[in-house]
């Protein structure tokens, strides 16, 4: 109706060149709807209605990322199956976290579901703000339990999304931190993929040449509860450290001490000097320039140094597990974007929402926006282990490089559990302290143990509440 | 009875009249408060409510994280603020920003000023180029300066600095240079306006002083001394005033440019208000935070209007 009485240049462009095309390719486009339709009977074989809330429309909150723009791409697929409207708003992932909370305080109702980091689950069960999702997983005319086979969803994703053993987000696209290295620079001084934190060290001077603009590492610096507190839980763990030290969090003491010290004796000595203010894509860049030998971040940063258009690294690539720290650990991060069901939505809306989630997170849709995918940026962090056991699945993450599967699988499957970082209602008030106390021995405005006697000086009271 | 009639009918004329001259007086002013009702009612509830309640959740707990602990806890925030090291670092940090850009603004504006009322040709070209910081937003300043000015070897201060010899700086990684950035690029971006104002006032000062000081051979600097800082003073004390208000509430350009940081090395009274608050999710003791920086922002600025009136 609306195109009719405003034909903007847009629809004319889309009407014109569908007219033209069906005018040419009129047997092609036939078959194609054909082959459209029949891709909907994937989703049809659930014995589940799957119109029962047609007509309504829901607002979806995701981050700006290529996996989530090849869902976005899917939506009208989402629409034909079941006559829910998704509207996408998409907000960069430093905004997104405060803007849900404010959503859900005030109980507008804005998102219906929001891309989730999972240390928030805590305080939006504590708040009750969302609702547990094991009552629509269990509802039989909401879900098929076969057809959606939760199970086949990594474990450590559903572990990070639950609180008390009950599901409050959806995984749906995830991630673990590797290394990740040049391996003709790492050839020609003859060394190898580090084993312990110890060679990474003797591994990054090995390559640091910064007169040839070769610096030997980097991790993230910049502060944030997702940038420079993403990498330094892995370092304090393999220090050995403990979060909740007899049941009470400790953020000090002499692990924290070693593995902070680690931390910015590699940045100061190793990295470029702007990499204090970095985060993973200013760290993916500089590695796809040929000016950093190495770096451990997220393996979904494969896709950038690979992009063929910017990168001069494609083919020098290859990947390892974390290095292991003095405990004899190798410790990942444990991350995936969720989606829970804000509890302040209309019963119908809740349906359309889990209607929705149960969409995104199936493995259809998870293999149609991952080796399926018609664009030119496919998905790394695919939620199923069924997906990642997919040979063209297999096949596509494997040009990133040696190693690329073997390695993130093992990170995800033995290098990682949930108590990364500590799970409490308190985190976005912890996560920001630590990240400061950690930036600032970084630059030198405090030293290692002021900062992290500092930092525990703040965390004290706003545990006890 | 024709006089009776007279006065029967000018009477009530009489008194109609004034009458009629309370009632139009009385409606004029019912017809102002309808018009100004509006826009008064507007304003309280965009301004004054939200001042009020403020200074009424700053005696509450009310922490997100922990919703159960939720209540009236009186001065609690206030006691727990002033026991806080990083709100006096905050506050330190606040004073410095404030009279550090105050200052520089006004030597430099000043100096600009006097160096532009000289200019023979191009004071109207130079005058548009200068206010053009002054129209960007704070936040767009703040990356500007952040990627193209200050990023270590490809920003332009940095390579005017490597090419100086000094070598590359990590202009926004090391506490004090990143302090001395974010009062930079304060000072570039406002500096204008203080230029414009006294640009204005020195324009107007009248000749015939100077004539007569240039007949008493009073030197330069005498003449600057003596006469054009003393007419200046109304406006450089109200750019002082101005200035220093919104220094002290500035956000957005070290928002974008440092986030507070390296550690909370530029971390300014807002900003930190705006950290409890919103990524901490400590309501409650960020608004003790935001009602703290009022009283210091309203005790200064009584403090400047009150030297504005002593002379």
């Amino acid at each position: 109706m609306k195109s009719f009485s405003k034909p903007t240049r847009r629809t004319f462009l889309k009407t014109s060149t569908a007219a033209a095309a069906f005018i040419g390719f009129g047997p092609a486009i036939l078959r194609h709807a054909r082959a459209q339709d029949a891709s909907l009977g994937a989703y049809q074989s659930a014995k589940i209605n799957w119109r029962q809330a047609e007509g309504e429309t829901i607002t979806v909150a995701v981050i700006p990322a290529s996996y989530f723009e090849n869902l976005i791409s899917l939506e009208a697929q989402f629409k034909a199956l079941t006559g829910i409207d998704v509207r996408f708003e998409k907000v960069p992932p430093a905004q997104i976290r405060q803007k849900s909370v404010i959503d859900l305080t005030s109980k507008t109702a804005t998102y219906a579901t929001s891309a989730t980091d999972p240390m928030y689950y805590s305080l939006y069960a504590a708040n009750k703000w969302v609702d547990q999702l094991d009552t629509y997983l269990n509802d039989a005319s909401l879900t098929d339990k076969n057809w959606f086979n939760y199970e086949d969803i990594f474990p450590a994703w559903r572990g990070a999304n639950s609180v008390d053993g009950k599901l409050y987000g959806m995984p749906y696209d995830g991630e673990v931190t590797i290394q990740v290295y040049r391996k003709d620079l790492y050839e020609a001084k003859g060394i190898k993929a580090a084993d312990t934190l110890e060679d990474y060290m003797k591994n990054a001077a090995a390559v640091h040449a910064p007169d040839n603009r070769v610096w030997g590492a980097a991790l993230r610096g910049v502060a944030g509860a997702g940038q420079n507190m993403y990498i330094y839980p892995s370092l304090f763990r393999e220090f050995g450290g403990e979060w909740f030290k007899g049941g009470k969090l400790t953020v000090n003491g002499p692990e924290a001490e070693a593995a902070l010290a680690y931390y910015v004796d590699l940045m100061r000595k190793y990295a470029p000097n702007a990499a204090s203010n970095w985060n993973w894509p200013d760290i993916a860049d500089a590695f796809s320039q040929g000016t950093l030998g190495s770096y451990i971040d997220a393996h979904s940063s494969a896709s950038v140094v690979n992009n063929p258009e910017k990168s001069k690294v494609i083919g020098k690539i290859a990947y390892a597990r974390w290095p292991k720290g003095p405990s004899g650990k190798r410790v990942s991060s444990i991350w995936n974007w969720g989606f829970p069901i804000n509890a302040a939505l209309s019963e119908k809306k809740k349906k359309a929402t889990w209607l929705f989630i149960q969409w995104a997170a199936s493995a259809e849709t998870q293999a149609r926006t991952a080796h399926k995918f018609a664009g030119p940026t496919k998905r790394s962090g695919a939620n199923r282990e069924s997906v990642w056991k997919d040979a063209e699945y297999v096949k596509l993450l494997n040009g990133f490089g040696d190693n690329f599967v073997q390695v993130s699988m093992e990170a995800l499957q033995s290098d990682t559990d949930v108590d990364w970082r500590p799970r409490v209602p308190q985190w976005p008030a912890i996560g920001d302290t630590m990240a400061t106390a950690i930036q600032s021995a970084l630059s030198g405005q405090n030293t290692v143990k002021a900062a992290l006697d500092d930092a525990q000086k703040r965390i004290e009271p706003m545990m006890r509440g | 009875m024709l006089a009776g009639e007279n006065t029967m009918t000018a009477g009530p004329a009489e008194i109609a009249s004034s009458d009629f001259g309370r009632v139009l007086v009385q409606r004029e002013r019912r017809f102002a408060t309808l018009l100004l009702a509006p826009a008064f009612f507007a304003l309280l509830l965009t301004t004054t409510f939200p001042l009020l309640f403020l200074v009424y959740t700053s005696v509450y707990r009310i922490n997100l994280s922990m919703p159960f602990m939720n209540g009236f806890v009186g001065l609690e925030n206030y006691k727990v603020l002033l026991a806080d090291d990083r709100f006096w670092h905050s506050l330190i940090v606040s004073l410095v920003y404030t009279i550090s850009t105050v200052l520089l603004q006004i030597v430099i504006g000043l100096a600009l000023a006097l160096f532009v009322m000289n200019m023979k040709r191009g004071q109207g070209w130079f005058r548009i180029i200068a206010i053009l910081p002054v129209v960007l937003s704070p936040a767009v300043v703040g990356m500007i300066w952040r990627t193209f000015m200050l990023a270590p070897e490809f920003g332009i201060v940095d390579y005017l600095a490597i090419t100086a010899g000094l070598g590359s700086k990590n202009w926004l990684g090391d506490p004090s240079l990143a302090m001395v950035s974010v009062i930079v690029i304060h000072t570039w971006q406002w500096t204008p306006f203080a230029f414009m104002v006294l640009l204005a006032s020195l324009a107007s000062l009248p000749e015939d002083i100077y004539e007569a000081a240039r007949i008493d051979r009073a030197s330069a600097w005498q003449r600057f001394r003596r006469i054009t800082l003393p007419l200046l003073r109304p406006a450089i004390v109200m750019v002082i005033i101005m200035r220093t208000m919104v220094a002290l509430t500035a956000f957005a350009a070290i928002f974008t440019v440092t986030g507070g940081g390296p550690g909370t090395a530029t971390e300014i009274l807002n900003l930190y208000a705006y950290r409890k608050s919103f990524t901490e999710l400590s309501i409650g003791y960020g608004s003790a935070l935001a009602v703290a920086l009022l009283i210091v922002t309203i005790i200064i600025s009584a403090i400047l209007f009150a030297i504005r009136r002593s002379k």
